[in-house]
């Protein structure tokens, strides 16, 4: 080890150092940020809420009461918007129609107005007001798109002799968020360059002083942090006891842990011997790199991590594997119900092959029509042919969609031109798989036909007129010639072919959209549904992706192992 | 001879219906484009009885109440989407395929696996964490958050469809130019990076298609109209329950689609040879 080799190594180490405890600090910093600002938003609006429940329960019927207490809660707090919805009776008239009337409103002019959806806010009231009928009390932090309110929450009531659940709901205009102190984010990062630099001619022992550091540090921007929300709960109207976050020990533990491990094993001046020699290289392979790290490893570790979290109403739990069992046992649903794993799972590996098979069958069938070099028009046949994999997919998919519409679709008018019934394509389940089927076929079967293409006709004719002079027939030929010789060039594109399909999002999606009943999804529409589509259980969809990814890791795993096999039978 | 007529005869035949029913599809919606109303008509007739541009002037005229051009907003977005994560991607792969290409070094093994796997599987396996995080920093509704979530793929796919043609440039080129004392940084810059122009070219088109023709991900982390992409117009003429018009649908498919589809039909060729090199997503 040069001198030079192991100033490079001190360096090296603390850089990583420095940068693994910057991102600590930062989103330790953001995390509690956050929590802070949304203690000084929910807090209040809660309250409110619960405030102007009681009153209006208290009020009866009567929506003289009813407005004044909510004017009496809105003088507690200002910017508030206050309002107390009431579901009319269904009109005599029209069966159809529910009015929503403000029973209270905080602005006096709009009691017993009918809501508006022209009104600023009116939309946002409207949408809280049927989901609290049906979910219960809310809290809802993030701006309803193009209402100009921020947050809203709302309680349940029911109001007198009438059962018609009430809704109270509590808005408020935009108010930019206090300003947050920087200095502590300052001082870390000062800090953190510090022990970078103090990490220098790196021996195991100086590790550990400088490991000491990074915990003091850690320690020191927790007790800092803690400082900084209770500065936003003391602004809040109400505080808040959000539990002090213990993980940040465990963090710092770690932390200094790595770090004394690193020192140990002089990993730093290994690696600035191995940079050193290949310097040239990894200059040049540093951006693509550092945008991976980035934009993949990053949300991977995340989402990591997220996995073993339960997200709810905006606040994360750690629950540890508890989301991996609750995936892999099926969740306590029998092995037929569609949200089970392993029925999805099921439907996935149907799903899969059959494509696969029908792409390769019809690709192969078509290659070995057109490779005819006596064919007339091949040419154009083949261009023709290969539109469906021209066309985007999420296109096609609707395109389907529409063919398989139950009363315009054409594909049940084909049916009826042979006496067949209409069927409605989307209410069982063999029908809406065959519909997914049948579009995903449209769009594969090109991809196949052009690799069979291209491998037939590197095939050389010799071969055959050989085989035909011993006297095999077509049959013989196409088996003991024609599949081995093509086998090389089919097996990858049946591997990535496979992998196509598998995470064939769009056509499942938006072909039958899972019905009936979320039985035709495929793994990876049953992620998003998690995370999206189900009270935003980002938690359990994070582990489903992880699940997904180490079936396709498994999977191709195996066909490496089973391409080379052929590679070393064929080459 | 007359057999092997009836033969020839019978394999058009053949390939001349499969053809039709393959084209049907694109037919439908080609004659649904040009003809009044928002619904299919039960006729599988691809030929238009009359013909309209109703649903264009609709799709394209598309504003918002307060004189938003709706339709150049997405357009907008859509382009700025698209080039945007195609310079990011290229931008960023050049020097790292060339890397990849010609040096042989710690890492190399792993490095180009890790793109391969990440381009080979789907971005919406990332796109839980994407999400959490970008509606974190503030960048869900924002065409550089899209930006960024695309380049998870198109970095990796740069990479290796530019390491499959700098791998075809002969070594002999640099070896003459580092005798006559060029530096390896000259030497990227104007002996391999003129000479791979054309691979840039058709790999920066093949991550503007995709980008393009991106769905899901733009649906769930663009929020608001304004900030849509085409593919999300497109979608939200299909509605779920009975509410479709197709007629826009189909107008809409066709303006983005013809772009795209001609492209592809430009450079299918490259598309198939790429995927031989196994790269290329679909």
């Amino acid at each position: 080890m040069t001198r030079r080799n192991r100033a490079l190594g001190a360096a090296l180490g603390g850089l990583v150092a420095a940068s693994l405890v910057a991102t600590a600090a930062a989103a330790l910093y953001l995390r509690e940020r956050n929590a802070g600002e949304q203690a000084l938003a929910e807090a209040p609006a809660r309250s409110y809420a619960l405030q102007l429940a009681k009153a209006v329960r208290a009020a009866g019927d009567d929506p003289t009461a009813a407005q004044a207490a909510a004017l009496r809660v809105k003088a507690r707090g200002e910017r508030v918007q206050l309002a107390a919805v009431v579901v009319e009776p269904r009109s005599t008239k029209y069966r159809f129609l529910r009015k929503r009337r403000y029973l209270a409103h905080s602005d006096a002019s709009r009691q017993r107005q009918v809501l508006d959806r022209r009104h600023a806010g009116d939309k946002a009231i409207y949408d809280l007001a049927n989901r609290v009928r049906h979910e219960g009390s809310i809290i809802e932090l993030h701006a309803p798109q193009d209402e100009p309110v921020e947050v809203t929450a709302a309680e349940p009531v029911r109001v007198g002799g009438k059962h018609h659940a009430t809704a109270v709901v509590i808005t408020r205009p935009a108010v930019p968020a206090p300003g947050t102190p920087a200095w502590p984010l300052a001082a870390g990062l000062a800090l953190v360059a510090l022990l970078g630099l103090a990490a220098g001619a790196a021996t195991p022992k100086r590790y550990v002083v400088v490991a000491g550091g990074v915990v003091g540090f850690v320690l020191f921007a927790w007790w800092q942090l803690g400082k900084l929300e209770a500065f936003y709960q003391a602004r809040a109207a109400a505080a808040l006891t959000a539990p002090h976050p213990r993980w940040p020990l465990v963090l710092a533990a770690i932390l200094a842990l790595g770090i004394v491990v690193l020192g140990h094993l002089r990993l730093g001046e290994r690696l600035a011997t191995g940079l050193r020699r290949h310097r040239v290289a990894y200059l040049y392979a540093t951006p693509a790199a550092l945008g991976m790290l980035v934009l993949v490893f990053v949300p991977f570790g995340y989402g990591l991590a997220l996995g073993f979290f339960n997200h709810a109403h905006g606040t994360y739990t750690f629950v540890g594997l508890k989301n991996f069992v609750e995936i892999l046992s099926g969740g306590g649903r029998p092995l037929s119900h569609p949200l089970n794993f392993y029925f999805t799972l099921g439907v996935t590996v149907l799903w899969t092959g059959t494509n696969v098979l029908l792409h390769v069958a019809i690709g192969l069938a078509l290659a070995l029509v057109l490779k005819d070099p006596l064919l007339r028009f091949k040419g154009a046949y083949r261009v023709l042919l290969i539109l469906p994999w021209a066309v985007p997919n999420y296109i096609t998919a609707l395109i389907w969609k529409g063919m398989f519409h139950h009363q315009y679709g054409a594909v049940n008018h084909v049916l009826e031109l042979f006496g067949v019934e209409k069927i409605s394509w989307f209410s069982h389940f063999g029908t809406a798989f065959a519909a997914n089927l049948v579009t995903n076929t449209w769009l594969g079967f090109p991809f196949m036909m052009v690799v069979c293409l291209g491998a037939l006709q590197s095939i050389p004719r010799d071969v055959y007129e050989a085989a035909e002079v011993d006297g095999a027939s077509r049959w013989q030929s196409f088996w003991s010639i024609t599949m081995p010789l093509l086998r090389p060039a089919l097996f990858p594109a049946i591997i990535l072919g496979t992998i196509w399909t598998f995470n064939m999002f769009n056509i499942i999606y938006l072909v039958s959209a899972g019905a009936p009943g979320g039985s035709t999804d495929i793994l990876i529409t049953e992620a998003y549904r998690w995370a999206f589509e189900r009270a935003d259980r980002y938690g359990l969809a994070a582990a489903y992706a992880l699940i997904i990814l180490l079936i396709l890791m498994a999977y191709t795993l195996i066909t490496n192992r089973m391409t080379k096999a052929t590679e070393d039978t064929y080459s | 001879m007359r057999s092997s007529q009836t033969k020839r005869l019978l394999t058009h035949a053949v390939l001349i219906t499969f053809t039709g029913l393959t084209l049907l599809p694109v037919a439908l919606v080609v004659r649904k484009a040009v003809t009044p109303g928002q619904e299919f008509e039960l006729t599988l007739n691809p030929i238009p009885s009359r013909v309209t541009l109703e649903h264009f002037r609709a799709v394209v005229g598309a504003s918002l109440p307060d004189g938003t051009w709706l339709f150049g907003r997405q357009l907008l977005n859509s382009v700025l989407a698209a080039v945007g994560t195609t310079v990011l991607g290229v931008f960023l792969a050049c020097t790292a395929a060339y890397a990849f290409s010609r040096f042989r070094f710690p890492g190399r093994r792993f490095g180009l696996l890790t793109f391969l796997v990440v381009q080979m599987f789907p971005a919406t396996l990332l796109m839980i964490p994407l999400y959490v995080i970008l509606s974190r920093l503030g960048l869900l509704s924002s065409i550089a958050g899209l930006v960024l979530v695309y380049a998870t793929t198109a970095i990796p796919f740069c990479v290796w469809m530019l390491k499959g043609y700098f791998d075809t440039i002969p070594r002999e080129l640099e070896e003459a130019a580092l005798i006559d004392g060029a530096s390896r940084l000259r030497i990227f810059y104007q002996i391999i990076l003129p000479l791979a122009r054309p691979a840039i070219a058709v790999t920066a088109l093949f991550c503007f298609m995709t980008a393009w023709n991106e769905y899901i991900l733009a649906a769930t982390f663009l929020g608001k109209e304004t900030s849509y992409t085409l593919p999300v117009l497109i979608k939200s003429y299909v509605g779920e329950y009975g509410s479709t018009q197709w007629g826009s649908f189909a107008a809409g498919a066709i303006l983005v689609s013809v772009p795209v589809v001609a492209l592809f039909y430009a450079l299918q060729k490259n598309l198939v040879a790429g995927l031989t090199a196994g790269s290329v997503k679909g």
